[in-house]
């Protein structure tokens, strides 16, 4: 794969004139500073409390998954920014990182990528709540309009663009989604809070924590939601308006410093498109148990294990139940004083049962999937403090394409707290699923003379090859900077195409593509009270088909995504407990289906008293109503709309 | 120039391995920069955290932050207060071996070494305007008031808001936001 970087030598020159120039603007710092770098006491006066939380006190070598995140893209949501904007669902939390493309479709539906190709049915981000992983095996993509977390529970959304398979594994293709919630420890008391919105009919959720035994904390928690209808651009009503219960639990046991034993689960009934002619009932449980281990000598390990299980009706054409079994194990240890050690093994028993229809169809109907997985990677410090290499791979073994290898090597060099520059080249595959390969439409038999839509029967994985280049920066003691710049080449791209001596449309690997982009994000302290963020994406996307292969002219949407989109975020922390929030967004407007650019502002305002936070928030202010992706046949619109919110801690 | 050495030397590097002579030089004592980060901490507390009136002999009287037991920072915590006022007051550094005499401060980080007599420690202060602070979860279980949890390499702080409030202190919302606020001792 590494040759076909190489075929197109211009963007990769490009690359190396940027690396140079971005060595030559940091190359002073490089020569006057030791390896001691933390800055000095007048300087960490000077920082926020925010800016101290962020330092990473304990040497670079220490966490290995630490620092694949610092030589990545990384753009973290904190609880912090999800209170102050109040957000309720999962798809507007992710619109605070710019290293995403997120664009609602309509009442519950959510195109959601990175690095694009994006999409209703998105399939190379890896999404993962506490370390579960809450893509579908149906069509690799995620169904967010029923994978909804309680946000007062999260304790942060790291959001990793770029590959992450040599850690991750398949499908974390073009980025990775980690929601890690809160430990039960931190989420003790009661809590009671409701909203009612001209978006939503009204929400309404309770959690209580408590404690067991002499070092174990629990929380339960439960929550209503009801949300109205979206419009369709000609101003009618889409009809389709949703509902979800929802609850769960965690215990975070831990019996010994180091050591923390969890088990958490969570279940929901979520009754979906309400009034339409073919509504869709959801519901899942799901189950995780986790015991990790971390030794003062810098090793440690992790087991878990969870069961998954789902189940999505839609009215009179499809009936999907999905069972996840999966078990997990970590591990990380030094190697001498050089080598930092991770590795691990997985299996995943996916059984997914559907009841077809005429319209379309699974066959076969019920199939289990086995996923064996192991990976290994090294952090080797070439110069201590200052030069990192790390290299790995995983390894996977799935039903439809055998063995997949996912290698990685990162280099990561930090001349001082304030600077890293980063480089990476990578391998990562999008593993086929059922629909690639076993989907039907309309189902089978058909006369001789009807297109049916046909899975590929040779269907095998996506393939990508990347190369990264970025670079973190602390110019100021108040201001952070991150650049990222990427060239991804994609090879085996599925494609909708019509077989010579057929009549039927099938699934094939038949495009190659190249996405190039940059990144950028920054953030600010100005004042005390007063913190500023920003970020800005570009993207430049081309595909075509390979030699020997047609895309289904109707078909095409690779690539339907905006060149430019920015945020800018200003928080304020006011007397009296109050504080007062803003962002601008601005994406531009996509090509195929079209949707134009859009800019809008959303405004938040938080009153603390006490024990009570009062919050009204008010989005897309700019104009009445603007679309934001355009999917099927009738497009919808996402409106201004205005919520009030109340919580109470006791 | 320099960029081309950075590039020749780094694609060295990644074919032969390490250079020695560099690695030595940065393989001296490793200074502990979780603890100079919680000095720096220590000195924000002062500015968060409102003591009533009581809690000083008079309107200029010095803001003490005392640490009671070994003391993991060194001389560190005096560099940072040095010459820094709060509300006028100057602060200043104590250290104490006997939470008896503990008790004139405003700030009390109660290092790790007085952890098997924690419970003592803690009652002896209790409902008086002293914030206590540690890193033990052990301090904090017993009705400590804030402790720094290192996770993943960074720092965060648990605040047992009901201890805070008993003893008649304030704390900025502002602090509290950005902290994990439990009443640990809570059944």
């Amino acid at each position: 794969m590494r040759v076909c970087v190489f075929r197109r030598p211009q963007p990769v020159g490009g690359f190396l004139r940027l690396a140079i120039l971005i060595v030559i603007a940091v190359s002073g710092g490089i020569f006057g500073q030791g390896p001691d770098t933390l800055p000095t006491p007048a300087e960490l006066k000077k920082m926020s409390l925010e800016e101290l939380m962020d330092i990473n006190v304990t040497l670079v070598s220490k966490r290995p998954q630490r620092l694949t995140e610092a030589a990545s893209s990384i753009q973290v949501i904190t609880q912090d920014d999800i209170k102050r904007f109040g957000v309720f669902t999962l798809p507007e939390a992710l619109r605070l990182a710019t290293n995403l493309q997120v664009a609602q479709v309509d009442a519950r539906q959510w195109a959601i990528s990175a690095r694009g190709q994006n999409s209703t049915l998105s399939n190379k981000l890896l999404v993962m709540i506490d370390g579960r992983s809450i893509y579908t095996p149906l069509y690799a993509g995620v169904f967010w309009d029923v994978r909804n977390v309680i946000l007062d529970n999260v304790e942060r959304i790291e959001v990793i663009s770029g590959p992450g398979g040599t850690l991750w594994g398949a499908n974390a293709v073009n980025g990775v989604i980690n929601i890690v919630t809160k430990g039960a420890e931190f989420s003790q008391g009661g809590l009671i809070g409701g909203a009612v919105g001209s978006a939503m009919q009204g929400v309404v959720g309770v959690r209580s924590g408590g404690k067991f035994a002499r070092d174990g904390y629990y929380r339960v928690w439960g929550r209503w939601m009801d949300h109205k209808s979206s419009e369709l651009i000609d101003g009618s009503d889409g009809r389709n308006p949703w509902d979800m219960l929802q609850g769960g639990f965690q215990t975070d046991w831990m019996p010994n410093s180091g050591e923390r034993v969890t088990v958490s689960g969570n279940g929901y009934k979520s009754d979906l498109d309400r009034d339409l002619p073919a509504p869709i009932t959801a519901e899942g449980q799901n189950i995780l148990a986790r015991w990790t281990r971390d030794y003062p000598d810098l090793s440690g390990f992790q087991v878990q294990a969870y069961v998954d299980r789902s189940m999505r009706v839609i009215l009179n054409s499809f009936r999907e139940d999905l069972s996840i079994y999966d078990i997990d194990l970590h591990s990380h240890l030094e190697l001498g004083t050089r080598n930092a050690l991770v590795c691990g093994v997985g299996y995943r028993l996916m059984q997914d049962e559907v009841v077809n229809s005429s319209s379309l169809a699974f066959l076969p109907a019920d199939k289990t999937l086995n996923l064996y997985s192991g990976f290994l990677q090294d952090d080797v410090t070439l110069i201590r403090d200052w030069l990192v290499l790390t290299l790995g791979t995983k390894v996977e073994h799935n039903d439809y394409s055998g063995f997949e290898w996912m290698p990685s090597g990162r280099l990561s060099l930090t001349p001082d707290d304030h600077h890293t520059i980063w480089a990476s080249v990578s391998r990562a595959v999008r593993s086929p699923s059922r629909i690639d390969v076993d989907f039907y439409a309309p189902a089978p038999p058909v006369p001789a003379t009807t297109p049916q839509l046909q899975g590929g029967p040779d269907f095998k994985s996506e393939k990508l090859t990347a190369v990264e280049l970025g670079f973190r920066a602390r110019p100021a003691e108040n201001l952070t900077l991150s650049i990222a710049t990427f060239y991804d080449w994609y090879d085996d791209l599925r494609v909708l195409e019509t077989p010579v001596d057929s009549t039927h449309y099938v699934f094939d690997n038949g495009k190659v593509g190249e996405v190039e982009g940059v990144e950028i994000s920054s953030g600010c302290q100005v004042l005390a009270w007063w913190q500023l963020k920003a970020g800005y994406t570009f993207l430049k996307e081309r595909f075509w088909d390979k030699p020997g292969h047609a895309e289904v002219a109707s078909a095409g949407s690779q690539g339907n995504d905006p060149d430019h989109q920015f945020l800018i975020q200003s928080m304020m922390d006011l007397p009296k407990g109050f504080t007062l929030n803003g962002a601008v967004r601005y994406v531009s407007s996509l090509p195929h289906p079209r949707v134009p650019e859009y800019l809008t502002f959303d405004l938040s305002s938080s009153w603390q008293f006490h024990a009570v936070t009062v919050t009204v928030v008010a989005h897309d202010l700019a104009e009445e109503n603007h679309p934001e992706f355009a999917s099927g046949t009738r497009q919808h619109q996402v409106p201004r709309s205005i919520s009030g919110r109340v919580g109470w801690r006791f | 120039m320099a960029s081309a050495r950075i590039l020749a030397l780094t694609l060295f590097l990644m074919l032969f391995g390490s250079v020695p002579g560099r690695a030595a030089a940065g393989a001296g004592k490793a200074p502990d920069r979780e603890h100079r980060v919680k000095a720096v901490f220590l000195f924000n507390f002062a500015q968060f955290v409102q003591w009533p009136d009581s809690a000083f002999a008079q309107p200029d009287s010095p803001l003490v932050v005392g640490i009671l037991g070994d003391d993991p920072f060194d001389a560190y915590v005096d560099e940072v207060v040095r010459g820094e006022k709060v509300n006028q007051r100057p602060i200043v550094v104590k250290r104490f071996k006997r939470v008896e005499d503990a008790k004139v401060c405003h700030v009390l980080f109660v290092s790790d070494s007085e952890m098997p007599r924690v419970e003592s420690v803690l009652s002896s202060l209790k409902s008086r305007p002293v914030l206590t602070v540690g890193e033990s979860d052990a301090l904090y279980r017993n009705g400590g008031m804030v402790c720094f949890v290192t996770e993943a390499g960074r720092i965060r702080l648990k605040i047992n808001l009901e201890a805070v409030q008993n003893a008649s202190l304030a704390i900025s919302s502002k602090l509290l936001r950005l902290a994990d606020v439990a009443n640990p001792s809570k059944d």
